[in-house]
């Protein structure tokens, strides 16, 4: 038997204790991305004939839909809106929050509770203020001369600005959570030289704060660009009409006679699509 | 001997312990699952079948099945409505054999229903379990206080809801579906044939631009102008109806025991209006260019797969006697037996909603079983693509951007023309 050198035992030491973590993301990741590739080939039955192989037949049929393009393009304005929204209200509300004021701290966990509620509770809650008619909110609107009749929720032509809105609502939270633990770790020497060299607020928000914050708005831009471009739940639960292409592809796969191969395809569209693009963030915006 | 007895108790208990069927039902609010499971455990106490009774949102029904079927957790027995089963059945999910079967043993469904369940070819797809119609449920007492007519014509409806129709005092004509759900496209059903419009021919041929059925949406949109502004659904009508928020709504038969007992309607709205009974009209046909009525069957489907013995014997256990009158008095009105034994029974009419609306009633809502009319059927032929469109909402989501992006009626039957030939792949 050969006799191993301290590295060779080291390195298979270090592949036993990973081996585990591999084994697991090759079963719950890895093989389902697989899969559903393979799947992306095949005309998928539902009842008990065999799956029929059509090559590229799905990818072809999606390439020219109109209706999976207009899907995409919602789903990226969606992205781009609730994450520059998000990241928006979520630094204004951190920079509130820096400062110091009486009952601080009650407000700070307060400004947790979209994100913390569960998500079902909430959409309920929306959907009970802007209640035509009855609502709360569309009573109170009423008095300042507003329709009290419309019906904003439900209208299909505001499903895209609803969910939008309840998106950057529920998750500025986050965005602003992230913020607030980097603010406060700037050091104040800096605003200190700062403010001796002159300078205005405005300034030292632009010179200190903004580039002390670049790499977390960065990585929370990614996360969230990442979650908000397949968020299925949120869009669901308020508008199964906003028609983005989560919503699309669970159409595809399970309404109707369901096209399992053709959601199969489009999902694996959009994993490449994914991918490229968070590596080019990644190498350009993040410099890592 | 003594051996022998041992061993066939063995095998018996063995075979009562793993025993076990599924059971998805559409009935999924809690006081008609507490029924459910009472009657499951009751077939257990008798059998030693373990039925997993597991609730279903209708409108979810048919996205839940590829996701069984693919997870390998598909239900033995479902139960619902007919579109989902006949396009289950096309699509081969389901036992035809066993149900004609259960069918032909009971001996005495009634034919029309089960008519609606038929696979064209002497067999049926599912055994029909319950039914009920719809109608408009109306205010008597406004109507003949502005001296209107029953609301069964186009042009009565059309007229009482405008004249009744009084916003200012939080009392609108009508509550009429405007989302894009399976109640928007009921609703329409029975406006369109009453019409003589269908969205697919006898041929198979899309006909959503057709005159009739531009008519039909026109009706539609006229009706909405004196509805409950919002784009309101099914629970909106009944408790609008219930709150006196309304003359009128379109509802099916299971409104009744929201009208006559206390305990749903308080369940429901919270008060309780003793005089509604008394002053509830019911229109169970629609005329324009002819006569139609609309009414459901809910159905039970074995599927290929089931545990074919404890399926048939459960089934037989549900539409007898006691039991079969013990799950249609969760809705009385509502739910009304299929088999013409059950019907006609002193136990099925010993019910206290059953009994405010009087026996005459009840039979002529049963019998209007044999003559509903749906889009999946014409002269006996079955129309499956219609149970795609219905599964895509097509005329749900068309009645929705009628009202949400004020298309005229052309617009809105353009629109469900090009949107069923997409889906249909036509």
């Amino acid at each position: 038997m050969a006799v191993l050198s301290l590295r060779e035992k080291d390195a298979r030491f270090g592949w036993k204790l990973v081996l585990p973590t591999v084994i697991l993301i090759s079963l719950l990741i890895l093989y389902p991305v697989f899969y559903n590739i393979y799947l992306s080939f095949f005309e998928v039955s539902i009842s008990d004939t065999p799956n029929k192989f059509v090559g590229l037949q799905n990818y072809k049929e999606i390439l020219f839909d109109s209706s999976f393009w207009k899907s995409f393009g919602i789903t990226i304005l969606f992205t781009l809106t609730t994450v520059i929204g998000s990241i928006l209200v979520g630094l204004g509300v951190a920079l509130l929050m820096n400062r110091e004021f009486p009952g601080r701290n009650i407000v700070r966990a307060l400004i947790l509770l979209p994100y913390v509620t569960p998500l079902i509770a909430i959409v309920f809650a929306w959907k009970y203020i802007f209640l035509p008619i009855d609502g709360p909110l569309m009573q109170f609107l009423a008095n300042f001369g507003m329709n009290p009749g419309n019906d904003f929720v439900n209208n299909p032509n505001n499903a895209f600005w609803v969910v939008s809105i309840f998106n950057i609502w529920r998750n500025f939270p986050f965005v602003y959570l992230m913020l607030l633990s980097r603010l406060q770790s700037i050091p104040s020497d800096y605003y200190e030289a700062a403010e001796i060299d002159g300078a205005s607020d405005w300034q030292k928000f632009l010179y200190i704060t903004l580039p002390e914050l670049y790499f977390v708005i960065a990585s929370v831009a990614l996360l969230r660009g990442i979650w908000n471009f397949y968020k299925f739940d949120e869009v669901y639960l308020m508008s199964k009409f906003a028609n983005t292409l989560p919503i699309y592809i669970y159409e595809k796969a399970f309404s109707g006679i369901p096209e399992q191969g053709i959601a199969a395809a489009i999902a694996t569209i959009l994993f490449i699509i994914m991918i490229s693009l968070i590596g080019l963030y990644v190498k350009k915006v993040l410099k890592w | 001997m003594k051996k022998i007895i041992v061993l066939m108790l063995a095998v018996l208990l063995v075979t009562s312990i793993f025993a076990k069927i599924t059971f998805w039902t559409t009935e999924v609010e809690s006081n008609r699952m507490q029924r459910i499971r009472a009657l499951a455990t009751i077939f257990k106490a008798q059998t030693g079948i373990d039925v997993e009774v597991v609730p279903v949102e209708e409108n979810d029904l048919l996205k839940q099945i590829p996701i069984a079927k693919n997870a390998g957790t598909l239900p033995d027995v479902l139960e619902s409505g007919i579109e989902p089963m006949i396009l289950l059945g096309s699509q081969n999910f389901l036992d035809e054999d066993l149900s004609t079967k259960i069918i032909n043993d009971f001996g005495d469904i009634y034919s029309g229903a089960a008519k609606l369940l038929s696979n064209g070819k002497d067999k049926f797809y599912a055994i029909p379990f319950h039914a009920w119609v719809q109608g408009i449920w109306y205010r008597k007492d406004m109507f003949v206080s502005q001296d209107l007519g029953d609301p069964i014509t186009w042009y009565n409806i059309a007229l009482a809801a405008k004249v009744l129709n009084n916003p200012q005092k939080g009392v609108y004509g009508i509550i009429l579906p405007k989302k894009a759900d399976a109640y928007a496209e009921q609703v329409f059903t029975e406006v369109a044939l009453a019409n003589g419009a269908r969205p697919i021919d006898e041929n198979g041929n899309i006909t959503f631009n057709t005159p009739e059925m531009v008519e039909a949406f026109r009706f539609y949109k006229e009706l909405g102008k004196y509805s409950k502004p919002g784009f309101t659904t099914v629970l909106d009508a009944l408790k609008g109806y219930l709150n006196g928020e309304t003359a009128m709504i379109f509802y099916s038969t299971y409104i009744m025991d929201d009208i006559a007992v206390e305990e749903v309607q308080k369940g429901r709205i919270n008060k309780f209006n003793p005089q509604l009974v008394k002053n509830t009209g019911f229109a169970n046909k629609m005329i324009n260019t002819r006569p139609t009525s609309y009414g459901q069957v809910v159905a039970l489907g074995v599927t290929k797969n089931a545990n074919k013995d404890e399926v048939e014997k459960f089934i037989k256990f549900l539409m007898s006697d006691k039991n079969y009158v013990y799950w249609v008095h969760m809705a009385p009105g509502g739910m009304n037996p299929t088999r013409k034994s059950v019907a006609e029974s002193d136990a099925f009419l010993d019910n206290p909603v059953l009994e405010r609306y009087g026996k005459a009633k009840i039979a002529e809502i049963i019998a209007a079983l044999d003559s509903v009319e749906r889009f999946e059927f014409i002269n006996g032929k079955v129309i499956t693509d219609m149970s795609k469109l219905s599964a895509n909402f097509v005329i749900g989501k068309a009645i929705n951007y009628m009202f949400a992006n004020d298309w005229t009626p052309q617009q809105t039957a353009m629109w469900a023309q090009k949107e069923a030939e997409k889906v249909l792949g036509k």
